[in-house]
Parts: structure tokens; sequence; C-alpha cells
């Protein structure tokens, strides 16, 4: 477990971070989700402690904390953060990269065949990581991360420069390993693949980390809570809000309109679905609404 | 940690500058052994038909001179020390003629000390060195055939207790191992003293090209920074092994001479005393590798301080410099420079305690050398040690 205590970091007198305490659980995946430039990935240096916080405090295990460099050393060996792609050795192979990450957290050894194998990186792992493509160094540092296997794991963009199949391949291995009692926060833009695993989902906004079930309450449930319409027109818009007028009409700036219809039943939401078919509206669909949705109404509505 | 070890060991290896630096040093070191070494030409040379013309004027003007009343007190005082001088010419002719190299060596360890007593105590401003000494600008070229005179007998009188076969290139000091031991008196020490400053000026500050990769490693920055210390020491060290490749060059040239051939060293009040070839070359590596180790720890703190390759660069390079600064021959007789460390960077030379003939001075000896240079070593670790454990320092 990681406590985040009041972190508080700032740049230039900028809040960078104001205040932030959070709770992360082992067998948890934790998804950051924020525009470039937030903080997400200075949230993580601040665990890692790669940056001083001006206020606050990291507690792992409900008794370490970065008091002195002994404590620093005995959560690195509990921490880690995966390596960005543009660090790696160039001269040395990947199998290397891992045997290095390995031996460095005194690792089962069994774990770099085996998630070489996992990964599909066979074919090009003897070879030095300067021939690799951007995909297969993503892969790689990845790959270094999940042999160290530590007890909470800090990925930022880790899905960067992937092709679907690795982003479905890698998304799996997170899922074994939050199954394995880890703690894995991950920081992504690619929503749709996040909210597939993640267990609890943030924005960072303004300093500030806040719970996607706060903005929408329900997120995180099993119903039906939106019709989604690809395109409307403002005059429908409006015929909409006249005939329910206890419904909640939002845009999007890409285009689609959100209906908030929680609470509905069958007849009501028959009653929505007879109104669109008689003003020819054709491409609808009703669930709930997606992380994209509400990145959309969270950032780009201001 | 050996994991790490590895790790930095094999960055160090795989290292362009590293590696530039030790063909530069082979490709000195062939050069030295292929084009500067067969050049040597030393002033203390064996060369037969100089002291046969000596003898023969000599012993000339022995049988022709007529000593009266009206004599000069010159022309006595030569017939007075001619007849021993030349005995001892006579029984080097005689002995390398029949190629009796010990009898040689006895008789030149003889002719060189009465030669010292002659021309330094007994010449009067009348006698002279050998004219090799006696260089354009060279101010001190009495004094310097003062030592080498002294330092020759005492290394001809070596040979006459040694087991080991003597040859005229032994003689001449142009084994290998003589070679060395020369080379250790004059600019090799600084050779390695600069390749370790190169080898560690970026050994810390490199990880800044990798630093998501190394930043969390599980591992004290003090502990960081003590292996690559230790693999910067390590490579400092294995710099011997391209320099020794010139040395096996010379070796099959001229011999590789005998660890157990004498290597005079000067106590004080020009007293030399004679130490074993191993030994000296022993207290040399250790100097070396206890200036390696001043160089590390300073460039060490350097970067965790001042954050910056040329600060490192220049730092060091004032350490190695700085005695240029104050020397002058015979300071030491005024003041208590060997209590600097930077007096100690002439390696060879202060084993050999001509460093201390140069300063005029009986402290600059090697145990002192390894107490100061050691005491400096444990007092820069110990601010890095300090530094490098305050909660909020950041070794990248």
């Amino acid at each position: 477990m990681i406590e985040l205590q009041r972190i508080g970091v700032q740049f230039t007198g900028r809040d960078i971070l104001k205040e932030v305490t959070v709770t992360f659980m082992p067998g948890e995946i934790i998804g950051l989700v924020a525009p470039n430039g937030t903080g997400k990935s200075t949230l993580m240096n601040v665990i890692m402690n790669y940056i001083n916080p001006s206020s606050g405090k990291v507690i792992l295990n409900q008794e370490l904390q970065y008091t002195t460099k002994k404590n620093e050393v005995k959560i690195r060996q509990l921490v880690s953060m995966m390596p960005d792609q543009s660090d790696l050795y160039n001269q040395i192979s990947g199998k290397e990269h891992l045997k290095i990450y390995s031996s460095m957290w005194h690792s089962n050894p069994k774990l770099i065949d085996q998630t070489i194998k996992e990964l599909g990186m066979e074919s090009y792992i003897h070879k030095n990581t300067g021939t690799y493509s951007l995909g297969m160094r993503q892969r790689l540092c990845f790959a270094m991360q999940i042999v160290s296997d530590t007890q909470v794991m800090l990925m930022d963009e880790v899905m960067n420069g992937l092709d679907p199949t690795h982003v479905e391949l890698i998304s799996q291995i997170l899922v074994k390993k939050k199954s394995e009692g880890k703690t894995v926060i991950v920081a992504s833009h690619l929503l749709e693949n996040l909210e597939k695993y993640a267990d609890r989902i943030f924005f960072m906004k303004n300093g500030e980390l806040i719970h996607v079930n706060d903005i929408s309450p329900g997120f995180e449930e099993r119903e039906i809570t939106t019709l989604r319409i690809k395109e409307l027109t403002d005059h429908l818009k409006e015929k909409i809000s006249n005939e329910f007028p206890e419904t909640n009409v939002k845009s999007l700036r890409n285009g689609s309109t959100l209906i908030d219809v929680r609470g509905y039943d069958s007849k009501k939401l028959g009653n929505v679905v007879e109104f669109l078919k008689v003003n020819e509206i054709t491409e609808f669909s009703f669930g709930k609404v997606t992380l994209n949705d509400l990145y959309s109404m969270y950032y780009q509505e201001g | 940690m050996w994991a790490y070890f590895k790790l930095e060991f094999f960055q160090f290896m795989r290292n362009k500058k590293n590696i530039a630096i030790y063909v530069i040093l082979l490709f000195f070191s062939c050069y030295f052994a292929i084009k500067i070494a067969p050049t040597y030409n030393p002033i203390e040379k064996v060369e037969v038909n100089e002291i046969e013309a000596r003898y023969e004027t000599r012993e000339e003007f022995l049988n022709n001179v007529v000593i009266n009343d009206g004599t000069h007190h010159l022309t006595r005082y030569a017939a007075a020390i001619f007849p021993e001088w030349n005995e001892y010419d006579k029984q080097r002719l005689d002995a390398i003629n029949q190629n009796n190299l010990k009898e040689y060596a006895e008789a030149t360890y003889k002719w060189y000390a009465y030669s010292d007593n002659m021309i330094f105590y007994r010449g009067g401003g009348v006698l002279y060195y050998n004219p090799g000494y006696y260089t354009f600008g060279n101010n001190y070229a009495t004094m310097d055939g003062h030592f080498g005179y002294l330092y020759n007998a005492s290394r001809y009188e070596g040979y006459t207790e040694v087991n080991s076969d003597l040859t005229i290139n032994i003689f001449e000091e142009r084994t290998a191992l003589q070679t060395l031991q020369r080379l250790l008196n004059s600019y090799l020490p600084l050779i390695l003293i600069v390749s370790c400053i190169l080898f560690t000026v970026d050994i810390v500050l490199k990880d800044r090209r990798n630093p998501t990769l190394l930043q969390g490693l599980p591992l004290s920055d003090w502990r960081k920074l003590m292996v690559k210390g230790f693999v910067s020491l390590l490579g400092s060290v294995l710099a011997i092994i391209p320099l020794s490749v010139g040395l096996l060059i010379i070796g099959v040239q001229n011999g590789f001479g005998d660890f157990g051939l004498p290597v005079p060293i000067y106590i004080a009040d020009d007293i030399f005393s004679n130490r074993m070839m191993w030994e000296y070359l022993i207290q040399n590596m250790l100097l070396i590798i206890f200036w390696f180790s001043l160089i590390i720890s300073l460039v060490l703190l350097a970067s965790v301080t001042l954050k910056n390759e040329f600060a490192n660069l220049f730092v060091a390079s004032v350490l190695v410099l700085a005695e240029l600064m104050y020397f002058n021959r015979g300071i030491g007789a005024i003041k208590d420079f060997h209590w600097y460390p930077t007096s100690y960077v002439q390696v060879g030379q202060i084993t050999s305690g001509y460093r201390n003939y140069l300063y005029a001075s009986e402290a600059l000896t090697f145990g002192s050398g390894l107490a100061i240079i050691g005491l400096c070593t444990c007092m820069f670790l110990f601010f890095t040690f300090l530094l490098s454990n305050r909660r909020k320092f950041k070794l990248l």
C-alpha cells in the first residue's frame, strides 16, 4: 500500500501538485489521466523521490518514508518506475538490460525468459537496442519493469508507440500483475484501453487529483446512464430539451451530444427512442459515459 | 552491489572516450619502444674508448711529469690524485676486455665514488663531471653531476652484490625494467594520473544521459559513488596493460632486466641505499594507486557539488599541476612543502629520493606520501559521504 499525504509541489511559484492526498492499495490498477504538463509525471517523480515535494509525504506500507537515504533504498526495492525508452543503452542488447534490472532487484531470473516470451520479444532481444523501433524499445522498458518485480509499479505513458496487439498484450500483463497483488499506477492517453483494466481512474487538474467518480457519480457502475448521439443540430437539441425538460443535454467538442438518461425506466427510454425515430436520427447508442466523454467534458469544456 | 559494479564496469569499458585513451596509450607505448627508446643516450655509458683515452692521457702525464719546487700546485695536485683514479680506469679496462662484468662493476663503483669525491669536494672548480651534465641553461649541472656520480656509484656497487647476469644493457639502464624505472622518474606517473583524470571526469555525470534507467535503482547514492570510484580505479590500473606492450618490445630488443637489480635510493646527505627493482616498482605502483584514489575521490566530490565535467577536469588538473606554482630547487630547506599532497606528484622521484635532493629536504618520502595522499583521499571521501547522505541530495 502506498499513501500520499498532502503532497504539494511548486515550480517557479506555480502549484503543480496541490495538497494531493490519496492511498493506492495492493492488487489495484490506478489510471492517471490528464493533458500533458498537468503534473502526472511530477506525481510519479514525487512517489519515486526524484523530486522533493515542498510539502507532504509518501508512506509505503504504513511505515516507510523518504526520511533517510537508507529508507530511500528500502522503498526503491519495493517501488519502481518504468524507464523511458530514450534512456536505453544503445550499445547493449535488450536481454542485457533485462539481466541488469533483474540482478539489481534480485528478482527471479526465470522472469526474464518468461517476460520475453509473453511480450513476443524473442526475435530481437539479443540485438543491440540501438537497432530497435520505438515500439520494441517501449516493450523492452515495460519488460524491464516487469522483471524488477516490485510491489508498486509506476508506468508513465506505457502504451506509447505500441500497436493495438501489443497494447492488448501489455494490458493483459497488467491485469496479471494486479492479480499477483501488485499496485500498478499507469499514466496513459489511451483512455478506452485504460478504462478496460483500471480499477480507479484519476484526472489531474490545477494540481489536484480528482477521482472520476466525483466528476461523474456512478461512472464505474454498470447501468445505462447516457444516450450518445453522433451528430445533432442545434434545432434538434432545443427540441429535445423542450420534449424532455428534466434531461441534461451536453455537447462535446468532438461533435457528439450526450443526453443524461440516468434513472429512466424502460418506458421513458422508449419515448426517447420514439422521439429520435420521428426526427430521423439513426446514429445513437445507449450506455454509460465513457472516459473519453468525461475527458472531453472535463478538459475541453474548460 | 555486484550487479551495479558489472553495469558500471561494462559502461566504462564500452565508453568511446575510455577506449580512445587506451588506444592512445598503446600507440605512445609502441612509439616510445620502437622510436624513442633505441635513441636513448645515457650520460654514463660504458665507453671503452673514452676510458682508454682518459687513462692513456693521464698515464702519459704521470710518466712524464717532473715534480720539483717550481711545479704549479695544480700539476702537483693532478700528480697526487691521478694514480688512484687511473688504477680504477685500468681495472675497468681490463675487466671489460676480459668480459668480466662483475669486476667491471666493482671497479666502476670505486671509480664513481672516487671521482665524485675528487670533483665535488676537492675539485676546487678545476675538475668537472661528465660534460653531459653541463647543458645549456642548466644552472645546477654540478649538483646534477654530483647526484649522478653518487647514484652510479651506488648502482654499480649494487651490481657487485646481486646474482643477476650482468650485461652492458643493464649497465646503461636500457633493459625493459630499467626503462620502466627511468620512465617512473620522468613522465610516466603524470601520464597515468592524467589518464585517471580523463577516465573519471564523466563517471558520475554520464548517467545524466540515462536518468530514468538509473535513478530508481535500489542502491544508495554513496554506494553508487563508491562503485563508480572503484571502477575508475580499476580502469586506471588497467592502463598499465597497453603501456606494458611497449615494455615487451623493449624487452625483446634489450632484454627484460631482472627484478633483483639494484635501484639506488637517495636517503639524505649524499647517502644512497640500494633497493631491489621489485621493491621499487611495488612502491611506485602503490603510490600511483594512492594518487589515483586521491584524484578519483576529488573528482567524485566535484561531480556531486559542481556537476560539470569541465569543472571536474579543471579541479583535478589544478591538483596535478599545482606543484609547478611553488617548486624551486632547494625550496624544501625554507618551506615545509612536504605537507602538500601536490609535492608527491612525481611518484618515481619521490620513491627514488631524487625529489628530496631537488627540494633539499628529507621529508618527501614514500611513507609520508602515502600518509598525506591517503589522508586527503579520506577527507574528500568523507565530504562526499556527508553530501550524498543528505536527505534531499540527488545524484542526477
